[in-house]
């Protein structure tokens, strides 16, 4: 149930995968551009959604190959100097998606890739998270993935709330869905 | 199509302000309903399809059987990126009785449909009727409390009021002693500030 409604994974599933058609398909020429006829002919390569992908693979209607942010440049770099590798071009749900391909895919080296990654760049983003003044906005953010934005951001907060409580300040705050104060008009 | 729109919409919930409620997007909430008609009936054609060329519908799985399926998964995801908009948007709405209280104002009224207002209007009425069988009020007390009074600044006008133990004056930039629970409603509301030290 929590998946269901999850927005995140909604928008994880929507990242595209380069997947051929094992079988023809017909009345959907629109998925394939290169197409001629309003059908998929059996071998085309086509560029799929990642939910799309899924299912028909587990129907045997096609065949998913590795996209290109897991491809041997990115593995390189990772291996150089993974807190400065730019994985938001890349792809911004990097760990989702590679979790969710890596048993679909048969690329036994997937799994390490995204292990060796993560532990290298969190070191990064959480000292920066402690340290860095919250404007201007640092570099590393650039650079990061959703999942680790969402670290940088929780380990913000959390300091903010333990220097809050150290200094004491005022524990009634004006409710957030409100958005920003106006200017009182004098 | 094939649930490129419908995701969309999705993202937009997804890049507002953590806690913020966006407009309600009808136009592209409908578009994405008629997208569900569309695959549909294209699925619905193929099926007569495969059944004029006499073959059995279970068992068969040519390319018309696979364009079906793939508009079955893609009406299924619309559904699913449907539900979780307004799943979400519910969520938030649910909160917004606790932390504002019953009259919202005017800026987010706005940002709802008509049905999400009917639906905060209902879940009002039955937290209200809840907190009467109880005789307390929940939504009191959201932080846990130092002290039963504090000093407040006001921010907006607001005039006369009858309090629980006072009948207090709220102009703009006076300051009062209040008791805690009086206070919360207003501050949250953004129409005073608590003053500290």
């Amino acid at each position: 149930m929590a998946h269901y409604y999850d927005i995140d994974e909604i928008i994880v599933e929507e990242e595209l995968v380069s997947a051929v058609f094992q079988k023809a398909a017909n009345g959907v020429g629109i998925l394939d551009p290169s197409a001629e006829t309003n059908s998929v002919e059996q071998g085309s390569k086509v560029e799929l959604p990642f939910w799309l992908a899924h299912e028909l693979l587990q129907r045997q209607a096609v065949t998913i190959n590795v996209p290109a942010c897991f491809n041997q440049k990115t593995r390189k770099e990772i291996q150089a100097d993974a807190p400065c590798v730019d994985l938001r071009s890349r792809c911004p749900y990097f760990y989702e998606l590679g979790c969710k391909l890596a048993p679909l895919v048969g690329d036994r080296t997937i799994g390490s890739l995204l292990l060796q990654a993560f532990l290298s760049r969190y070191k990064e983003v959480l000292s920066k998270a402690h340290t860095a003044a919250s404007t201007p906005v640092p570099k590393v953010l650039t650079i990061l993935t959703k999942e680790e934005t969402n670290l940088y951001e929780t380990a913000q907060s959390s300091m903010a709330a333990f220097k809050k409580w150290r200094m004491g300040g005022p524990r009634f705050q004006r409710a957030s869905v409100l958005g920003r104060k106006r200017k009182p008009t004098d | 199509m094939y649930g490129r729109r419908a995701c969309q919409l999705v993202k937009e919930l997804s890049s507002a302000e953590k806690g913020q409620l966006t407009g309600f997007n009808s136009d592209m909430f409908d578009q994405v309903v008629k997208e569900c008609s569309t695959h549909y009936l294209e699925l619905q054609s193929l099926m007569r399809k495969i059944q004029e060329e006499g073959m059995d519908i279970q068992t068969t799985r040519n390319a018309d059987h696979f364009g079906m399926v793939i508009h079955h998964l893609s009406l299924m995801r619309n559904k699913r990126c449907l539900m979780a908009y307004v799943y979400n948007r519910a969520e938030i709405i649910r909160n917004l009785r606790w932390k504002i209280g019953p009259v919202l104002p005017q800026e987010i009224h706005e940002k709802l449909s008509y049905s999400e207002e009917e639906y905060f209007k209902n879940h009002s009425t039955a937290l209200e009727s809840y907190m009467s069988e109880l005789e307390l009020d929940l939504t009191v007390d959201m932080v846990p409390p130092k002290d039963p009074y504090i000093q407040v600044r006001v921010l907006d006008d607001i005039g006369e009021v009858l309090l629980s133990d006072q009948s207090a004056n709220l102009a703009r930039h006076s300051m009062h002693f209040l008791k805690r629970i009086d206070a919360e409603q207003f501050i949250s509301q953004g129409l005073m500030e608590e003053l500290t030290g």
